[in-house]
């Protein structure tokens, strides 16, 4: 590890349907509190699947105001653009930094970022106005209102979530947006760590948002069958490595993390939830939405990003699972843990949040990679909940009932996509590092 | 610490300029600008007519495998054509193919894949419109009768990362990767991250695709209604342009550890020397005016190549042809390079902005520049804006100062890339 630059986590924000802050969502993920319910946002009573893990009651106001004069970008924001901006808002407020004009150039953003589209009343109105019969027609675009609307462009760009972001900070330095679906926030994890590590930036500001709880957001799930059908108990529908699971929950959300060079926050007096340690990222190059069954793809993942970390497999006390509660993934990925973590399988506690927040989809990895640094601050492993009958084909030692009380060596965080890449991230307790607790008083340093 | 060399041992292409570097750059030093009247719609009636469509569009010819037609767009199917073309060049998927099972699972394991895709495209919700006019704005009836109507494949088609994925699938390439929605940077910014996986020794070897489609109705009026569509030609730095032209296309590049390249004794058609890229800070559409941003990605790329400015013996301007890009440009080079920058060219007249696919596709481009040693001209510059001053343009074709090329890639979201190589 000599000669290259370590990364601390500074700041966590966290906007979820557990909660609308970090602190509401840790919590709900230790007492297993299911953020499911029927959808709200539309009525989805005709669809084969109507139920979602929605966020609740997201303060619009609050949001207005933390931005202040930034308040009139908010028309260029989708629903996944406010979560994002709310997250990032507590991660900075958590490390008590932001960009100032000495070293906003030496400031990254990375982001991961849903599908894009129009959003749907848009298209309906497209629709109605230039489709009327099923099928565009192109002349017609040209009297038509969201066609015509630019900002309606603006909220559909893939650029737009980012440049809010950017913008909103002042951020000069790198600055990116990726998308491979579900692997997307630990993607945008990955790519701010080398980032750093490589020099190109001091600080970035990394996270994935996403909102895919729309009529056709929906309905691409449902078309596949992705989706459990338990209507009637939307609560108990994610159950990730249960023998019963049938599907996933869909959620939505944002995730951020303050990312700094890990001599530059101990300088400055930071708390440090965890060295952001290691990143994997691999293919499968197996089915456009499978891993495979033996977990080729994942399991070169997990491997590169213990080598990423300068880690062995017994090293690491807790895996957040990518644990979709479908079929498929948690087979695939209960082999890609035995195969990496062989006996130290035993001993490794997993449990897959998205059993109590749902699927966040592009959010997902960057949410869970909090989630991690919140475990090893507080020595507590969340729960996967709903895990009844465990499926023989996901023997791990999984946490069930309650949190489980340990203090915590490392964290691996998976996050695999449709398309096949997989994303692997490992985080290591402060203490691990420089044998200094997350709030270190050094010589000369100051409080944050 | 010195980073290890990495070179450039494929390269594919496809715009309305041709299907090969060669061939687009043939059209390019001809004076020839594969621009039209869109044809994928009836535009008589529309303020804005022109791209730089690939004509003869076949999508067989783009991909042979009909069966994965219907799980992909079009935009797809030209990143899956250049980047196959390029796989090809270098041999790596046939190098691999004769490698005893261990070893050639331990070669996929190391070769990655980088894209930089177009994302954000209206024209695939419209297969939801058969449903909204069947269920008449009813959302129950909408739920109902989702499955009689739409393709149950919808959203595997949609999916902004399908090249990657695909490109996986078919050449069994199982390294790190990445697919990246940044706009225009997109396609640079393949480079850019493969080139440090390579560095970093995360792969040995990785494929780079940047790829888009912008050419559809809905976007082409977006943009036409934001005041960036030229109203006949697309001339950048010229006193009189006027905006710019879609493309639609793709570019890529394999680049390899120069050990990997050397043990299998693969061709090298250049050098990846480095990379710099910036944001701007100033919102989804504005630009800075004094280049700012531009200026520090061009630092970036020379400090990251350990070269000086005056190394560099051609310049790719971005020169999408608007007023504000092409001005704030200028002013970034003269920012950089002083009075004596190299020869400028551009080659967005030509084929038209392919916005993700854009850098990499120039870069491939500029590797045939170098490697024909000329810097073509901008056939549709006439005279030089007094705000493009310094900026060494030209209609006609000039000398290139060195072997090393930079490329310039600005984008939405205020971002600017730079890409430094040098000729094989």
């Amino acid at each position: 590890m000599t000669g290259v630059r370590r990364v601390a986590i500074t700041g966590v924000g966290m906007v979820t349907p557990v909660g609308n802050d970090a602190a509401t969502t840790w919590a709900s993920l230790l007492a297993g509190r299911s953020g499911g319910g029927q959808i709200t946002l539309f009525d989805a009573s005709g669809f084969p699947v109507h139920i979602a893990a929605e966020v609740k009651d997201f303060d619009q106001r609050a949001l207005q105001q933390q931005l202040g004069d930034d308040r009139k970008l908010l028309k260029f924001a989708n629903r996944s653009h406010r979560f994002a901006l709310a997250a990032a808002e507590q991660a900075m407020r958590d490390a008590g930094i932001r960009p100032g004009p000495d070293d906003a150039g030496r400031w990254g953003c990375a982001v991961g970022t849903g599908m894009m589209g129009a959003e749907y009343q848009d298209l309906v109105e497209t629709h109605d106005h230039a489709a009327p019969d099923g099928e565009l027609h192109p002349e017609l675009l040209l009297s038509d209102g969201p066609a015509n609307d630019p900002l309606v462009f603006c909220r559909s760009n893939c650029a737009a979530g980012l440049s809010l972001l950017t913008r909103h900070y002042g951020i000069l330095g790198y600055a990116t947006s990726v998308h491979t679906a579900c692997a997307s926030g630990g993607q945008a994890i990955g790519t701010a760590m080398k980032v750093i590590r490589r020099g190109a930036a001091d600080r970035v500001l990394a996270g994935g948002f996403d909102s895919m709880i729309s009529p056709v957001g929906i309905s691409g799930f449902c078309l596949l069958s992705a989706l459990s059908p338990d209507n009637d108990t939307p609560e108990r529908a994610s159950r990730p490595f249960d023998a019963s699971r049938n599907g996933f929950l869909l959620g939505e959300g944002a995730g951020f993390l303050v990312l700094e060079e890990w001599d530059a926050a101990r300088r400055r007096g930071a708390h440090i939830y965890a060295e952001l340690a290691g990143d994997g990222n691999s293919l499968s190059s197996y089915r456009i939405t499978d891993s495979p069954p033996d977990g080729d793809g994942p399991i070169q993942a997990m491997r590169q990003a213990l080598a990423s970390a300068g880690a062995r497999p017994d090293d690491v006390d807790y895996l957040n699972a990518h644990g979709t509660s479908t079929g498929m993934n948690d087979r695939s990925e209960s082999a890609a843990v035995k195969a990496v973590f062989g006996a130290h399988a035993e001993r490794l506690s997993v449990s897959s949040t998205k059993s109590t927040m749902g699927h966040l989809i592009a959010a997902a990895g960057a949410v869970e990679v909090a989630v991690c640094a919140l475990a090893i601050r507080d020595s507590l492993m969340p729960v996967n909940a709903n895990l009844v009958e465990i499926d023989p084909d996901c023997e791990l030692n999984f946490v069930r009932g309650a949190p489980r009380s340990a203090r915590i060596r490392m964290t691996m965080s998976n996050s695999f996509g449709f398309g096949g890449s997989n994303s692997c991230i490992v985080l290591r307790n402060p203490e691990e590092v420089d044998g200094l607790p997350g709030r270190a008083h050094m010589t000369g340093g100051e409080r944050a | 610490m010195r980073s290890p060399r990495v070179v450039i041992t494929g390269s594919g292409a496809v715009c309305s300029g041709g299907k090969r570097p060669e061939d687009i750059f043939a059209a390019i030093c001809a004076g020839h600008a594969s621009i039209a009247p869109i044809t994928q719609w009836d535009v008589s009636q529309w303020p804005t007519r022109l791209a730089g469509e690939v004509a003869d569009f076949n999508p067989r010819e783009m991909v042979d495998d009909r069966k994965l037609h219907k799980l992909i767009r079009r935009t797809d199917l030209f990143g899956l054509f250049a980047a196959g073309r390029a796989i090809e060049q270098s041999g790596v998927a046939a190098y691999r193919d004769a490698l005893a099972a261990p070893v050639a699972a331990e070669f996929s394991d190391r070769t990655g894949v980088y894209v930089g895709s177009g994302s954000g495209n209206f024209q695939n919700q419209y297969d939801y419109f058969p449903l909204l006019t069947a269920s008449g704005g009813d959302l129950p009836t909408f739920g109902r009768e989702l499955a009689d109507t739409v393709n149950p494949m919808w959203l595997l088609r949609s999916l902004p990362n399908n090249v990657l994925g695909h490109i996986g699938i078919k050449y069994g390439l199982k390294g790190s990767n990445a697919c990246i929605t940044n706009h225009s940077c997109s396609g640079s910014l393949a480079v850019i991250e493969g080139l440090e996986a390579l560095r970093t020794g995360e792969a040995e070897r990785i494929v780079a695709v940047g790829h888009d489609a912008p050419i559809e109705p809905q976007m082409v009026l977006y943009y036409h209604r934001l005041g960036l569509i030229a109203s006949d030609t697309l001339r950048p730095f010229d006193i009189a342009r006027d905006g710019s032209i879609f493309g639609e296309g793709a570019g890529a590049l394999v680049l390899e550890l120069e050990a990997s390249a050397t043990a299998r004794g693969a061709p090298v058609l250049g050098e990846v020397l480095g990379g710099g890229y910036v944001s701007e800070a100033a919102g989804l559409l504005a630009i800075r005016d004094d280049g700012d941003g531009l200026a520090r990605a061009i630092d970036a790329a020379l400090a990251d190549a350990g070269i000086r400015a005056a190394d560099v013996g051609m310049i790719v301007a971005h020169g999408n042809g608007t007023r504000p890009s092409d001005a704030s440009e200028a002013a970034a080079i003269r920012t950089v390079f002083g009075n004596a920058p190299p020869p400028v060219t551009g080659f967005k007249w030509a084929f038209g902005h392919l916005i993700s696919a854009a850098g990499i596709l120039e870069t491939t481009l500029a590797l045939t520049a170098l490697e024909a040693r000329l810097v073509p001209g901008v056939a549709t510059l006439r005279e030089l804006d007094p705000d493009c001053a310094g900026v060494p343009v030209a209609a006609t074709a000039q000398a290139l100062s060195s072997d090393i090329a930079l490329i310039l890639c600005r984008g939405f979201g205020a971002t600017d890339a730079a890409l430094l190589v040098r000729a094989g």
